[in-house]
């Protein structure tokens, strides 16, 4: 579908502007972190990615397969704490750990995904949440890995080997670039090929794409076990980031509607959505939190809530369908 | 003890169930699931307790107008914005009422801050000893209420006219739509019960229990379960499993650990909808 | 040894016996129609067989293979396919991917099932709306992306749905005349239809279905004669020649 959207766009437009476009805005990225030094415009590009980074993955399962979930923060949350506990009981390096917490997720994954596929829709979205309350509950009273008072993340030397900087965020900033770069380009390689085709189908009808071949329950555990791979690596990211975690900051339904609302906003099934959902709504809840003070007396939430319900009610595609819209208009 | 625990879950139990027989009518007949449900509740509360300290109306007296509110509110919503998303995407109607939720309970949380509020001196106070255990009064009169209101909705549904032609629109639209039945209106009166038994379930509430934004997510989270095990869209089932769930509560947060209450409350949601998603019962 | 065979099959929905001791067998390259009143079992034995409800009793074999209780798409990939009595294509995606839905159950890469599905595509008749929505189409137009779907899997038997149900004079000839190619295509057919008119002139043989059992099995024409089958059509109602 965006495939020959995609060529016939190629292929009429100009390409030369396009492409210089596109290498200007890749090379203002990657000089971001030189041309804006100061923390805080960092800090806002770290997090856009890697909100980015979540939401693609939630896009996987929720946008192209249809299956909701409010329980992402779950796949995120395990990859924080395995490279956290991993790090300061045992000493494992940060990036091994990133990648035992993202093969522990995958693990949860599979252990939720196969039973609850056999749900649909609202019953689906119910059953992430209920799972994902119950880690969370789990987490807080075990007080082996901090129950609620959480963990800090041990300090290490600042190098890339140890995942670890303390006086530049530069590094994160490219590393989070990095994990959102990979997120789209393996989003980019499903969307191409036979899952990505047979995902969207599962979530057109599923009954009519089993009886054409798809194994359904294969497909969407697979949409999950990458879903909950990604997370996961965001999950340690975070960790190394902010050096201190804790149920309340990487368990939370609030995390799991965050994850799940950006893709919504974006475009839901679609490869920029989410990145574009991130890039909207992580200044605005940033900027809101630091003018509004402290908690934002909950209007920032509430300015989310009243946008999922618009964007539920008159634009189900998100800002995805308005740009494709408006592309048709012109051409 | 034992005893003690087993009458007060008995009682939040019946509360359980008029909050899960408001979404399991909508469930049943919109089809749709009303995540909002609990945000609905919280109004309910809110509306009760700014009653009492502005206007010093006792939440007894509360009761019939939060309710009128509520049912209300549900009829708004339904007109607002689920009409608008009945033949979207599941995925859009999933959204929509979640949004609504997100919504509500951060509006409160804007409006009135995210303290702790109790409603200190209602007329009804103060608790009952019979045998040796003792009944809070409040926690009595909400759990009679409750079961009142549960009868009545029942009622309605199965006795009336209307609540049969509710009935019928819940089994077959189209066949509802051929016997001269409005499914326009049966959808919004589903809605407006659904938010009528949320609203008398957060005043009766509101008589013994902590008021905060946040307050219905976890009547919301149980209802669910308690609409599961009861069996998707009856009111009896909802009914019997809202006592069943009130039980478990109270007996695992014992047996096991107050913390875990809820865990094992959502592992029944998991078992029942993975093992046997009709429920105990059928529908209606 | 006959391509499909039905044996004793039985399906109960609580206290309804939907399908009672049903007992078939296609062989390869027939047109078989499956006709009864509403509510017979036809499309419950459809989907007994396609393995979307098990059967309680009886069995299923395909190609000389018990299938019974095999899931939709292992059905699928034995080399049934079927369509839907209320069509259901994937709406929010092109008619073009819908087809390579089904191409890619037998070609794994993404050209070469794009290629077979523009092939289909031209062979029913789609092939200028590859770029549309489905989901936008007419029920003539839908109906045949849908056959395409199916088609794309390669089947050796073809079960129709209500294929033609619906259709205006026009689209119905073009329908019967697309079921006829492919049978010269080799593929076998076996299809469900509620009104007798449509269903005698393209069929070889005639199996008709009333509460959940065969009354009678024929050529057409002596179907089109039995006493059984136009007391079954005229007791619901509708008169045979309707």
């Amino acid at each position: 579908m965006t495939d020959t959207l995609r060529q016939r766009l190629i292929r009429q437009r100009l390409p030369w502007p396009a492409i210089v476009a596109g290498g200007l805005v890749g090379l203002f990225i990657l000089a971001f972190p030189f041309l804006f030094t100061r923390p805080f415009p960092q800090h806002l590009m770290i997090l856009i990615f890697l909100y980015g980074v979540l939401g693609q993955a939630w896009n996987l399962l929720g946008g192209y397969a249809g299956q909701v979930s409010f329980g992402h923060a779950i796949f995120f949350g395990i990859g924080a704490y395995t490279s956290t506990i991993l790090l300061s009981r045992w000493n494992v390096n940060p990036w091994l750990g990133m990648l035992a917490g993202a093969a522990v997720a995958v693990l949860v994954s599979i252990i939720i995904g196969y039973p609850c596929f056999r749900l649909r829709g609202h019953y689906f979205a119910i059953a992430t949440i209920a799972a994902g309350e119950i880690i969370r509950l789990i987490f807080v009273n075990w007080d082996w890995i901090g129950g609620a008072r959480g963990l800090f993340v041990p300090m290490l030397d600042e190098s890339l080997l140890n995942f670890q900087f303390h006086t530049t965020k530069a590094p994160y900033y490219y590393i989070a670039l990095t994990l959102l770069v990979a997120s789209i380009l393996v989003t980019r390689w499903v969307e191409r090929s036979r899952p990505g085709y047979y995902l969207m189908a599962i979530r057109e009808d599923t009954d009519a794409a089993r009886s054409v071949g798809v194994d359904a329950t294969r497909y969407k555990l697979f949409a999950m076990i990458i879903s909950a791979f990604f997370a996961a690596l965001g999950g340690t990211l975070y960790a190394q980031y902010l050096l201190y975690i804790d149920p309340d900051s990487v368990l939370p339904l609030a995390l799991s509607v965050r994850i799940c609302l950006i893709p919504v906003l974006g475009g839901t099934g679609t490869l920029w959505g989410p990145l574009i959902g991130a890039a909207i709504l992580i200044p605005m809840a940033e900027f809101t939190r630091v003018y509004l003070g402290g908690g934002g007396g909950g209007i920032h939430l509430a300015v989310y809530g009243a946008l999922i319900m618009l964007i539920a009610v008159f634009e189900p595609g998100g800002i995805m369908s308005l740009v494709k819209r408006f592309r048709k208009r012109r051409t | 003890m034992l005893s003690q625990l087993l009458i007060s879950g008995f009682l939040m139990g019946l509360i359980f169930s008029l909050v899960a027989v408001g979404l399991t009518l909508i469930w049943g007949v919109v089809e749709i699931v009303n995540f909002a449900h609990g945000a609905f509740l919280m109004l309910g509360m809110y509306a009760t307790y700014w009653l009492y300290r502005l206007l010093s109306i006792d939440p007894l007296f509360a009761l019939p107008i939060c309710t009128i509110l509520l049912f209300f509110v549900g009829i708004v919503t339904y007109r607002l914005m689920i009409r608008r998303v009945l033949t979207a995407p599941m995925v859009a109607q999933i959204f929509s009422t979640f949004g609504l939720m997100v919504f509500l309970e951060n509006m409160a949380h804007f409006l009135w801050s995210s303290d702790y509020r109790l409603i200190k001196e209602p007329l009804v106070h103060g608790r009952l000893e019979v045998f040796g255990l003792f009944i809070s009064k409040p926690q009595l009169v909400a759990a009679a209420g409750a079961m009142v209101a549960t009868g009545l909705v029942y009622w309605f549904v199965t006795r009336t006219q209307t609540g049969r032609a509710l009935q019928a629109t819940a089994e077959d639209k189209e066949a509802a739509a051929l016997m001269g039945i409005n499914s326009d209106r049966m959808f919004a009166l589903a809605w407006g019960i659904g938010g009528a038994c949320a609203g008398a379930a957060g005043v009766l509430l509101a008589n013994f229990y902590f008021i905060f934004p946040k307050v219905g997510d976890i009547f919301n989270l149980t209802a669910f379960v308690v609409v599961a095990l009861g069996g998707f869209g009856s009111i009896p089932g909802a009914f019997i499993a809202g006592i069943i769930i009130g039980l478990v509560q109270v007996l695992g947060g014992h047996l096991v650990a107050p913390a875990f209450k809820s865990v094992i409350v959502f592992i029944i949601y998991l078992v029942v909808v993975i093992a046997r998603p009709q429920g105990l019962f059928g529908k209606f | 040894m006959p391509l499909l065979e039905v044996n004793n099959l039985t399906k109960r929905f609580g206290g309804l016996v939907a399908n009672d001791r049903i007992n078939i067998e296609i062989e390869e390259g027939e047109i078989v129609g499956l006709i009864g009143p509403n509510g017979a079992g036809k499309t419950t034995l459809f989907n007994c067989i396609a393995g979307f409800y098990t059967p309680d009793e009886g069995s299923v074999c395909f190609a000389g293979e018990e299938i019974t209780g095999f899931p939709p798409e292992r059905v699928c990939k034995r080399g049934i396919a079927r369509t839907f009595q209320l069509v259901r294509v994937f709406k929010g995606m092109t008619v073009l991917d819908n087809v390579m839905v089904g191409a890619f159950s037998r070609i794994p890469d993404a050209d070469g099932a794009r290629e077979k599905a523009l092939e289909v595509l031209e062979f029913v008749g789609e092939l200028e709306n590859k770029d549309l929505l489905a989901g936008g189409l007419t029920v003539a137009h839908k109906k045949r992306v849908e056959m395409a779907r199916a088609l794309a899997t390669d089947p050796r038997l073809l079960m129709l749905d209500e294929a033609i149900a619906g259709l205006n004079p026009k689209e119905t000839e073009e329908a019967v005349e697309l079921i006829g190619e492919i049978r010269r295509k080799g593929i076998t057919i076996f299809l469900v239809e509620h009104v007798m008119s449509v269903i005698m002139p393209i069929s070889d043989r005639i199996i008709v279905l009333d509460y959940g059992k065969i009354i009678a099995e024929g050529l057409p024409q002596e179907i089109a004669t039995n006493e059984k089958v136009i007391k079954a059509y005229l007791g619901e109602r509708y008169r045979a020649a309707s």
